[in-house]
């Protein structure tokens, strides 16, 4: 009993802190859609390089336990890698902050969600300009891209951070 | 991340060993330019290494380059696992030559 009012409670406080706050938008669906999501991580790390070998141990556990094959655990280790080397370097311009990484099951596929508190960047940010094969620069986010399915920035919960959501189809097998 | 240097032929071996990331990337890089600047072709050795970001793809770009203008080479020998799924995604596959060991280097 007193699990299960723990429990009610840490979905209620985390739903509050992730919808209620600031987001104007319809609450009832991404409430609904967030109490169905099976959370498999919840880390939070400074934003430092150092903490990057970590995240990368931190994403393959989570991504094994979504039995996802090696080659897919590879690229999805990458892409969290890459996208939280962008917050250390563009979000944050290496002034210290941190990073939170959620990761969700929800249906047929696995939700990645990356939190930084820093100010908030424009989603054109977000857009894959074309480069060729030996120029430098973008590389990070044309991987995320080449990786992911779904690739976007959510309305930050307050006047800063970023959250940026990614999406990957589960494997056939492991959907629930 | 660690790496060692040594001679190979009239190559410069420049094996890598664990993961390089943002963290660590800078130090390959100054190791990779300082040989090819000193005027020698470079193998990166990728048997013992697992993981490689785009920070440390950057760095083989940036050699590849300064190499190619001063008619220098550099190859990759033995990448496997993520580190060679890296380089296919990127295409760079198709640019950098790549083998499988050095026994198939030529003097």
């Amino acid at each position: 009993m007193l699990f299960r009012r723990i429990l009610f409670e840490s979905n209620i406080t985390y739903f509050m802190s992730t919808f209620c706050i600031d987001y104007n938008v319809n609450i009832q669906e991404p409430y609904k859609k967030i109490m169905s999501m099976k959370r498999i991580l919840h880390v939070e790390h400074s934003a430092c390089t150092s903490q990057l070998c970590q995240i990368r141990d931190k994403v393959r556990d989570a991504c094994h336990s979504l039995a996802y094959p090696e080659s897919d655990i590879n690229l999805i280790t990458l892409v969290i890698d890459e996208a939280c080397t962008n917050i250390i370097r563009y979000a944050y311009s290496g002034e210290p902050g941190r990073i939170v990484l959620e990761i969700f099951q929800h249906e047929n596929e696995a939700i990645f969600h990356l939190q930084d508190f820093a100010k908030c960047i424009d989603k054109s940010c977000l857009k894959l300009r074309k480069k060729k094969l030996l120029e430098p620069g973008g590389l990070g986010l044309q991987l995320i891209y080449q990786v992911m399915d779904v690739v976007q920035l959510l309305p930050p919960k307050g006047s800063v951070g970023n959250i940026l959501e990614l999406k990957k189809h589960l494997p056939k097998g492991s959907q629930k | 991340m660690t790496f060692e240097q040594k001679n190979y032929l009239h190559y410069q071996l420049l094996a890598l060993t664990g993961e390089v990331d943002l963290h660590n990337s800078p130090q390959v890089r100054k190791q990779l330019l300082a040989i090819v600047e000193s005027g020698n072709s470079v193998i990166v050795d990728f048997s013992a290494l697992s993981y490689i970001d785009s920070s440390g793809i950057a760095t083989l770009v940036e050699t590849y380059n300064l190499a190619k203008n001063k008619q220098l080479s550099l190859t990759i020998v033995g990448a496997r696992g993520a580190p060679l799924q890296v380089m296919e995604l990127t295409h760079l596959n198709k640019v950098f030559p790549m083998i499988d060991s050095l026994d198939e280097i030529k003097e």
